[in-house]
């Protein structure tokens, strides 16, 4: 019994230890680095308290003295809508082809599955920066945007829909005679429709974040009424637009989940 | 026999919603002022505008590795303040080891949180701190609680409780059940919620840099704006590689924990 030793700290105590000092040790070189001090929000947080103390109070006057705000809230609206609706449509065909189990054409499929793959990764910066110089500053510009990202996102999103699809199902249309196409139309769609319209809801959500942030870059909307407001220092203008950005999204996301929960419970 | 008479209440499910969605089309092209005569038009200015960018400055690469680090930089240290941070916050959300009102008004919070776009959370930020890296990785930090603090709660709340329970049984205060019960519970899912949030935060750190955080993002808008389109076209190049291969390697690494965890 003499012998027996008790290793204090024991040898997965110090192998935890020297990770975590080497993470830290890591974490703050590259602070040091880029010269960010995370205790600045604690010393410089004046700054902070001074601009909050010039946001308040929201001016909410602004919504019926400006006739422009509720346009551009429209604006923002119809932009994500469109985005999803034709950018859900093209991702929707395109993740037909693309999926491995619908046409066994490996051209085709090659082609739009790269395709997807290719769009998906093109920041929307991007894409904005190149459709503004093309149509002009404006929510067309944001629109077509918000139709490329969509249809990446729809597609890869869809494309793995596609192929978890009943196989058993299909060949059992097809034993009794059915064409491609009506393998299609009587099996596949049937079954991927309540998931389609759940991603076309959950894109939409994400086109609404994406419509408001690509406001700034020339693409219009409410986004853009928020951007000027905060250039030309009206802090108040801006505080009430944010307030009614957050209460919009926040609307938007629950309807969207309250459909989704209703579509999922009635179809499947 | 009759077979299948053409009846319009067969058709009611499917041509009730179309009909309402080509009306809202309709509606939401009117006010986004959509004219498709300009996009005939818009359509040559693009590829015009695209002939021009070719061919890309190859000198201009050299210059341009600095702001692609500082760009993943920024995304990687806010992306680690924004999981140590959604990760204490989780604690509150969880329903297992906080009290109800404590949760549901940080659940509720978490969810405003998810809803305010980064960039307004950045433009705030300059407005109090000044252009540069701090104001940029603060709100990807902040960016990244709305999403990984949903999660992670979710994830606590997942904990089988006769585990918490074993702990606190032997006595265990708060703090330890959360050392010896919850983290080690979690700590895969968090590295792979954590990687996949990296993936998002790359592009959000391009997009940031366009607006004040410098970066690769900054130098893709500034040359856009100074009309030097080759050099634009550069950034561009550096840019889609970057979001790829952040993409390639954090799934990969993804996959990787997913096997480990099942091997386990």
């Amino acid at each position: 019994m003499s012998d027996f030793k008790i290793d204090l700290p024991s040898a997965k105590f110090k192998q935890k230890a020297t990770l975590t000092s080497l993470v830290i040790l890591l974490v703050a070189l590259l602070c040091s680095y880029i010269k960010f001090n995370p205790l600045v929000i604690f010393t410089e947080f004046h700054f902070l308290q001074d601009f909050f103390v010039e946001m308040f109070p929201p001016n909410y006057a602004l919504f019926y003295e400006n006739e422009g705000v509720g346009q551009s809230i429209l604006q923002t609206l119809s932009m994500a809508f469109l985005g999803t609706i034709f950018g859900g449509s093209i991702g929707f065909i395109l993740s037909f082809f693309a999926a491995n189990n619908i046409f066994q054409l490996p051209f085709l499929r090659n082609f739009s599955k790269s395709f997807l793959a290719m769009i998906r990764v093109i920041p929307s910066l991007v894409v904005i920066l190149i459709f503004v110089i093309a149509v002009g500053p404006g929510s067309f510009a944001g629109v077509l945007t918000l139709i490329i990202t969509t249809t990446g996102v729809f597609g890869k999103l869809f494309t793995e829909v596609l192929e978890n699809a009943e196989e058993a199902l299909s060949e059992s249309i097809y034993c009794v005679g059915a064409s491609h196409l009506q393998v299609i139309r009587y099996s596949i769609i049937p079954q991927v429709l309540p998931a389609f319209i759940s991603n076309l809801l959950y894109v939409f959500d994400l086109n609404m974040r994406a419509a408001i942030g690509l406001g700034i870059f020339g693409g219009g909307g409410i986004g853009y009424k928020l951007y000027m407001a905060m250039r030309v220092l009206h802090y108040q203008d801006a505080t009430a637009l944010i307030t009614m950005i957050v209460l919009m999204l926040l609307i938007v996301e629950n309807t969207s989940n309250f459909l989704r929960g209703k579509l999922l419970g009635e179809k499947l | 026999m009759k077979i299948a008479e053409f009846k319009i209440a067969r058709y009611k499910n499917i041509v009730l919603p179309l009909g309402g969605l080509i009306f809202l089309t309709f509606l939401a092209s009117k006010s986004c002022k959509i004219d498709f005569s300009d996009f005939g038009e818009g359509i040559a200015n693009g590829t015009f505008f695209i002939t021009r960018m070719f061919p890309p400055d190859w000198a201009a690469f050299p210059d341009m590795l600095q702001p692609t680090f500082d760009t993943i930089l920024l995304a990687l240290l806010g992306t680690f303040f924004g999981t140590i941070l959604s990760l204490l916050i989780a604690f509150f959300a969880a329903a297992n080891l906080s009290n109800p009102w404590v949760r549901n008004i940080t659940r509720s919070l978490i969810s405003i949180e998810r809803s305010i776009p980064e960039l307004f959370i950045l433009l705030i930020l300059i407005t109090a701190f000044g252009l540069g890296a701090v104001p940029a990785i603060i709100a990807i930090a902040l960016g990244c609680v709305g999403m990984l603090g949903k999660l992670l709660a979710d994830t606590i709340e997942d904990i089988p409780s006769t585990l918490m329970d074993s702990v606190a049984s032997i006595g265990a205060n708060k703090i330890q059940i959360i050392a010896f019960a919850v983290m080690p519970e979690i700590i895969p899912n968090l590295i792979s919620y954590a990687l996949f949030r990296f993936e998002v935060n790359i592009r959000l750190s391009v997009l940031l840099g366009a607006i004040g955080a410098g970066g690769i993002g900054y130098e893709l808008e500034n040359s856009f704006s100074l009309l030097e389109y080759h050099r634009a076209f550069s950034a561009l190049i550096i840019v889609l590689v970057l979001v790829f291969s952040i993409e390639r390697l954090s799934s990969f690494f993804r996959n990787k924990l997913k096997t480990a965890i099942v091997l386990k």
